[in-house]
């Protein structure tokens, strides 16, 4: 009895940071589909569809955070030349047009401005 | 069972006090996990590695590593090949700026300028600064994230000693005695020691029940307190020059970024200061290679590239045709003559060669005669042509005998160089004797030379070698074939040196490193990349972050001529300092 107690609190004991830890990475798709990065304060989830570049913002808990009063700038790497993507709020997201085709997943970093002036970026590898 | 419960009922308590012990030693666990994934990135700048150091701001790719540095007005930017450490001049770097997009100068140091008005009118409370600088050299095209921590906003000018105001004089008193016993004041500690002491002494005469000498002790309490609190005041006013004086560079000066060791070991190098002493990192790289011996050696002539002009006969020596003698290091051609030799006639010989000379003088008149004769018989055929032709072949004989003769005395032998190279050795003087089978002139073609070393272990043919020269140099051998007589108890073992042979002489002493058969697993570095520190162990630098880097102690081997072996103290991958180690290790 004693020593099953024992155990019981043993594996939580030592299962509790491996939960922690694995709550931590952020690999993986996100809500729409697409990649996550941390910025600043911020998770983002970029999707680039085509010539369209959408960027969610979440807080870290993972809670959607509305764009309204965001910036944002995504400068994507596309066959060895970045492109600068200008990115303003529509709906529940970031959006912009990128001047050429950027496929599935560009490398590159989106930069976001919060309502407070704070710039924050994330990298996408 | 019974005993194990009836000793278990009572051992439940301190059980529960076990776990709750173990549930409070994991918590501080926890909350660090915890904050480990609150403080990943939610804006927290990297703290200043010291505080002669300006706030900065670094990044790195796998191709890039960029360093930004605030400088007023100014943001520098420093762009450095990641695995290489080499510094990129000429990319375009663009920068997201609070003010939008602009493009960074490149300045004539190598660096990268961007105005920055807005470093200025930043919020107070900023402590830093996210931008993204988009670079672009050659193909290479890089977005790199850049978190920049900026000096401390010179805020409002607050007077010394303000932030102590609402402290009350309890804490100031306090920390005015702290600060001197720290300091090692004789006062302040003679100050606590005799307020102990009044404190014993009130405390025994209120038992004593006697109430003036202990207001008289109070009275004395107060006035030293008093004492001390002034002495507090003046100590926060001037500070402690002496201590001060240690932080010559201040925190604010843009100019105090000095390469130092840092207290965890690391050193510290500003950009600057990386390209001043030309730093070069190369990535380790894990692979099988062969050991090596080392031999000594030493460089000969390619036997069949040099050669030796010597007399055969022994004579005079003249100039050749020229006039004169070839010098040290003049070049020749095969073929090309380099001296005369005139042998000399002895006094018997002499004599002898005059008698013959009579001898056939006299024979040559005779037969001159008899052929006269004859021209003139043989038209009225008193006299056949048979036998003036025998008599005109005579003479034809004798003639030459004589000229000969002549030519023997005055032809001297001519001396020509049989290989094409420079003279390498030279004896030559105009008039000397030289003997037979004396060496004239030594040829050599110092494009082809060979190093002759002496192995105790026989090698393996196709294994490859190199000679290391005293100057640190390396030269890449061929392996030309051994010796099957010992010599000094070891194998000569000859090798052609390929590739270029400037600089070197006959004669000098090589150390052959050839390789073994056996094979052996780890990173070859640069022979400079290693370092022997102090304590006579041997460390590379290791270049952990864009301006710092770690001695690593390793286990090395010797490799080739210009590489050593780690086998042990780096993992792969490591970007290793192979130029400019020593100099790192120079900084203290």
């Amino acid at each position: 009895m004693l020593l099953q107690r024992f155990l019981a609190a043993g594996t939580v004991l030592v299962a509790l940071p491996l939960c922690a830890h694995r709550a931590c990475a952020h690999e993986g798709v996100g809500h729409h589909g697409g990649r996550l990065a941390d910025a600043g304060p911020y998770h983002v989830e970029l999707v680039t569809k085509d010539r369209r570049v959408e960027v969610w913002v979440y807080d870290a808990k993972e809670k959607a955070v509305s764009p309204a009063g965001f910036k944002g700038t995504a400068i994507l790497v596309v066959g060895g030349k970045p492109a600068r993507v200008v990115l303003a709020p529509a709906e529940a997201r970031l959006t912009g047009e990128a001047e050429v085709a950027l496929g599935a997943t560009p490398k590159g970093v989106v930069q976001i401005t919060g309502p407070d002036g704070a710039a924050a970026s994330g990298k996408f590898n | 069972m019974l005993p194990f419960r009836s000793t278990a009922a009572p051992r439940a308590p301190a059980t529960a006090l076990a776990l709750s012990a173990l549930a409070l030693l994991a918590l501080p666990f926890l909350a660090t996990l915890a904050l480990a994934h609150e403080g990943h990135d939610h804006g927290a700048p990297p703290p200043p590695v010291s505080k002669t150091v300006a706030p900065r701001g670094e990044a790195a790719s796998a191709a890039f590593e960029l360093v930004a540095i605030p400088r007023g007005d100014v943001l520098v930017l420093y762009l450095d090949c990641f695995a290489t450490g080499e510094p990129v001049t000429d990319a375009v770097l663009a920068v997201e700026t609070p003010a939008g997009p602009a493009t960074a100068e490149a300045a004539p140091d190598g660096s990268y300028r961007l105005a920055a008005p807005w470093l200025a009118t930043r919020a107070a409370g900023e402590n830093h600064l996210d931008l993204v600088v988009t670079v672009t050299a050659g193909s290479e095209a890089d977005v790199l994230p850049l978190t920049v921590a900026l000096p401390t906003a010179p805020g409002p000018a607050a007077p010394a000693g303000a932030g102590h105001d609402g402290e009350g004089w309890p804490h100031r008193l306090a920390e005015g005695l702290g600060g001197r016993l720290a300091a090692r004041d004789p006062g302040a500690g003679l100050a606590a020691a005799g307020g102990f002491a009044l404190g014993l002494a009130a405390m025994g005469l209120m038992r004593a029940g006697r109430r003036a000498p202990v207001l008289a002790i109070l009275v004395l309490a107060a006035t030293l307190v008093l004492g001390a609190t002034a002495f507090a005041h003046e100590g926060a006013d001037h500070g402690h020059p002496e201590t001060r004086a240690a932080f010559v560079p201040q925190p604010t000066d843009p100019a105090a970024d000095l390469a130092q060791r840092l207290a965890d070991g690391a050193v510290f190098v500003p950009k600057p200061t990386q390209r001043l002493l030309s730093l070069r990192t190369q990535l380790a790289v894990e692979g099988g290679y062969r050991r090596t011996v080392s031999l000594p050696g030493r460089v000969i002539p390619d036997p069949n590239a040099s050669g030796v002009v010597q007399s055969s006969v022994g004579g005079r020596l003249a100039p050749p045709p020229s006039g004169t003698f070839p010098r040290l290091g003049s070049p020749v051609r095969p073929g090309e003559v380099l001296a005369l030799v005139t042998p000399p006639v002895q006094r018997v010989d002499l004599s002898d060669m005059r008698q013959r000379q009579g001898e056939l003088d006299q024979q040559i008149a005779i037969v001159q005669r008899r052929v006269d004769r004859y021209r003139k018989l043989s038209p009225g055929g008193a006299v056949s042509q048979v036998q003036l032709d025998e008599a005109q072949d005579e003479l034809n004989g004798l003639t030459d005998r004589r000229t000969a003769l002549d030519r023997i005395r005055q032809e001297p032998e001519v001396l020509t160089a049989p290989v094409g190279g420079v003279i390498a050795e030279a004896a030559a003087v105009a008039g000397q004797m030289a003997a037979s089978g004396q060496m004239v002139f030594q040829i050599v073609d110092p494009r082809k030379l060979w190093v002759e070393a002496l192995s105790f272990d026989a090698l393996t043919p196709a294994s490859d070698a190199t000679a290391r020269l005293p100057d640190g140099r390396s030269l890449p051998l061929a392996y030309q074939g051994a010796g099957l007589a010992d010599r000094n108890q070891a194998i000569p073992v000859q090798f052609a040196i390929r590739g270029g042979t400037d600089g070197l002489r006959i004669g000098q002493f090589v150390t052959v490193l050839a390789a073994t058969d056996a094979e052996r697993r780890g990173l070859a570095l640069p022979r400079a990349s290693v370092v022997r520190t102090a304590n006579g162990q041997d460390v590379v630098y290791a270049h952990i972050a864009a301006e710092r880097y770690e001695a690593r102690p390793v286990r090395v081997a010797p490799l080739d001529g210009a590489r050593v072996l780690v086998e042990a103290g780096v993992s792969p991958g490591t970007r290793v300092v192979v130029q400019g180690a020593e100099l790192l290790d120079q900084v203290r």
